[in-house]
């Protein structure tokens, strides 16, 4: 491996310049980026630690540490060795991993129930030991103001009534509105719910559940009630096979186009 | 030892002095305490403190001597609480609801904890648990964690309302533990109640 510094910016050189000489691959550093991320190179079969010897040698050539180009080596080069990282972890089965994540879960749920219980458990004690001590009281009253050992005196000027006054002032003024414009109010119109229903019978018939897949409350009401309404027109009719089942929706015949146009207007 | 004559009160021994400055303090008074304040040793204020606690037992006065919170307190004798609570008009300490029990109990053998942890171990929020229990001053805030997080733990009035010496006389946490049948049933339960979800469809959430 050889490192060819590039000089045609001078000292001041872009690290996508960094001339690359690897076993892999040779050119410019931002060449075998661009290459990495087209997937022509592959990250795993690269030595990343070549590379960061290379930079080592150009900077060691060059005498001096640019931090600018330094800064972005190492973010790059990090950016890499994750990508790396996750490639060689990938390697299992997906499907393997979906299949032990239910029984991990269930085992870690398992073991906070259990350390739930235990603090129930001692939270009974504790009942009972309260239960135990009933009706025993302690004196509550402060030490008498003379035989403390420090005196706290309110400080100076604290209680005087210009004090008491303003603060009082302070309390009556009104405070001003606050603002809740940061705060987005869900707005979904049954138009817009029409439409998209329309939309979806336009390509034939659809299920209640792909209408409003990962939709939120507000939205799959709103859509419900878009539905009422193509039923009322008389544009779609629907099944429903079992309570809570899917609802099957599909236009009503030779109605579609008739309404279609309604809705433009 | 019903009623003192003149001559005991002008010679007073160590175990009036004790009395009467138990009978002062607001707070438990460690053995250490007592000593500095009587300018005597640790063994003569024990010795004070045992004979005390003889004229004290239980059944004999209206007070009772009791060694809580890492010293000796006077308290009330159980029998006077009907009296009391008409005299003051205020339950000694207002039963703890489940949740404040439980954030109660996570604080006295974990602490120093904070409110993440506690909610991560009920599995629920222990905002307004927490709150009622620093306002009634059973728990108290004692540093902040790594994250910056407060931290809380129980203070002297847990220990003397629970009629505890030291945070030691609790029980250790791990005599609840279910048993391996109960584990093993709950574990049962728990991957059933899983197949069912899954079988339900993943379109479901």
């Amino acid at each position: 491996m050889r490192l060819v510094g590039s000089d045609r910016y001078g000292a001041r050189m872009s690290i996508a310049t960094l001339e690359l000489d690897l076993d892999l691959f040779s050119g410019p550093f931002d060449l075998l980026l661009t290459l990495i991320l087209r997937e022509e190179v592959d990250l795993l079969e690269l030595a990343l630690a070549d590379v960061v010897l290379a930079y080592l040698d150009h900077l060691e050539a060059q005498g001096e540490l640019d931090l600018e180009t330094a800064t972005e080596f190492i973010v790059l080069i990090a950016a890499l060795l994750e990508l790396k990282s996750r490639l060689m972890l990938s390697g299992e089965d997906d499907d393997e991993l979906l299949d032990i994540e239910p029984a991990q879960a269930a085992e870690e749920l398992l073991e906070r129930m259990l350390e739930a219980r235990r603090y129930r458990a001692a939270a009974g004690h504790l009942g009972e030991l309260l239960q135990r001590e009933e009706g025993v009281r302690f004196r509550e009253a402060p030490l008498p103001a003379n035989l403390r050992k420090t005196v706290t005196q309110p400080s100076d000027g604290s209680q005087s009534p210009d004090l008491l006054g303003e603060a009082l002032g302070r309390l009556l003024r009104m405070p001003p509105a606050i603002s809740l414009r940061h705060i987005g109010v869900p707005k979904i119109t049954v138009a817009e719910r029409l439409a998209h229903l329309r939309g979806l019978l336009r390509r034939g018939r659809f299920s209640f559940d792909e209408a409003v897949r990962g939709a939120d409350r507000m939205t799959v009401a709103v859509t419900l009630f878009a539905l009422l309404e193509l039923y009322k027109r008389g544009e779609v009719d629907w099944e429903q096979e079992e309570s809570f089942g899917e609802i099957a929706v599909h236009a009503r015949a030779q109605s579609v186009e008739s309404y279609t146009e309604r809705i433009a207007g | 030892m019903e009623a003192m004559d003149a001559t005991e009160l002008q010679t007073p021994t160590l175990e009036h002095t004790v009395e009467a400055l138990l009978f002062l303090a607001p707070d438990p008074l460690s053995e250490q305490e007592l000593a500095e304040a009587t300018e005597v040793d640790a063994p003569e204020v024990q010795s004070a403190l045992s004979a005390l606690a003889e004229q004290y037992a239980q059944g004999r006065r209206g007070i009772t001597l009791r060694e809580l919170g890492g010293g000796w307190t006077l308290a009330s004798h159980p029998a006077a609480e009907d009296a009391a609570r008409r005299l003051f008009s205020r339950k000694r300490v207002a039963t703890l609801s489940p949740a404040q029990a439980e954030t109660l109990a996570i604080v006295a053998y974990l602490q120093p904890i904070s409110r993440p942890e506690i909610a991560r171990i009920r599995g629920v929020s222990a905002d307004s648990a927490t709150a009622t229990l620093l306002e009634r001053g059973l728990i108290e805030e004692g540093g902040r964690s790594q994250f910056g997080a407060v931290l809380y733990r129980t203070g002297t009035l847990f220990l003397k309302l629970f009629g505890l010496r030291t945070l030691d006389d609790l029980p250790d946490v791990a005599r609840w533990d279910p048993t391996p049948e109960e584990q093993a049933t709950l574990r049962e339960r728990l991957l059933r109640a899983g197949e069912a979800r899954a079988g339900s469809g993943p379109s479901q959430e």
